[in-house]
């Protein structure tokens, strides 16, 4: 199993989500995060931001859908301009669903 | 506050010392009502460190709003109408040494576990390095 984690804009969140669950994940966890990229941030004339507001979803896939959940996040999310955020896989060794006590997603 | 050439290797070495020491995060996503309990219980076992984190979320049954419902049928979770896009849930992430894991994770499966829709996933994922950055102490003394 793998976790993604995707640092998206927070206004195409509900793209994604939708967009997600239109190909059957359903599943996710929606997250505010703050953060800065190699840009270091954003410069408006004098004022200077960096610290953006982002979208963090995280999702729990089975290692060989973690390739069509990037290419979901990614074409429903995109705008083409800095800020369109990361999305990060890394492994997960066990999941386990509390009401059924079972060790599966 | 500079560091001397010695103090960077004495922290490079204890770096290095730590190496092959295994853990484990254990991330949980549980009802917000129970964090208290689970909070006491990890307490009492020895595993006060912790983080936890306001989130939204959902599962499989597309954030249904009778959550807490014993019977629902399976074929009408995705058409039900009374859904939300997301339920509050609370996240908690802590990193404990590989033998302790099946110990937090019963814990918290025990504490959680109401048998109705809703209580939430638990995933264990593999971490590299910890490190306590007042120290500079890694892998068993760091956590």
């Amino acid at each position: 199993m793998k976790m993604v984690r995707a640092i998206i804009r927070p206004e195409k969140v509900e793209n994604v989500v939708d967009a997600l669950d239109e190909s059957g994940f359903v599943a996710l966890t929606k997250m505010e995060v703050i953060g800065r990229g190699k840009q270091k941030g954003i410069q408006f004339e004098n004022i200077y931001y960096d610290e953006i507001p982002k979208t963090m979803l995280i999702i729990v896939a089975e290692d060989d859908q973690t390739s069509k959940i990037v290419e979901i996040i990614t074409e429903s999310s995109i705008t083409g301009n800095f800020g369109d955020g990361k999305i990060f896989i890394s492994p997960v060794d066990e999941a386990y669903t509390v009401r059924t006590r079972n060790s599966s997603l | 506050m500079r560091h001397t050439l010695l103090e960077l290797e004495t922290a490079a070495f204890k770096v290095l010392s730590g190496r092959g020491f295994k853990m484990k995060e254990i991330m949980a996503i549980i009802r917000p009502k129970k964090i208290t309990k689970t909070k006491e219980v990890l307490d009492i076992l020895g595993f006060p460190a912790m983080n936890a984190v306001r989130i939204m979320g959902r599962g499989k049954q597309k954030a249904i709003l009778n959550e807490i419902n014993l019977e629902i049928k399976e074929t009408n979770l995705t058409e039900s109408e009374g859904a939300m896009r997301y339920i509050p849930k609370r996240m908690l992430s802590l990193v404990v040494p590989d033998e302790d894991v099946s110990l937090v994770v019963e814990t918290i499966m025990r504490i959680n576990h109401t048998g109705q829709i809703g209580d939430g996933k638990i995933f264990v994922s593999p971490i590299d390095e910890a490190i306590r950055v007042r120290t500079m102490e890694t892998g068993d003394n760091a956590i």
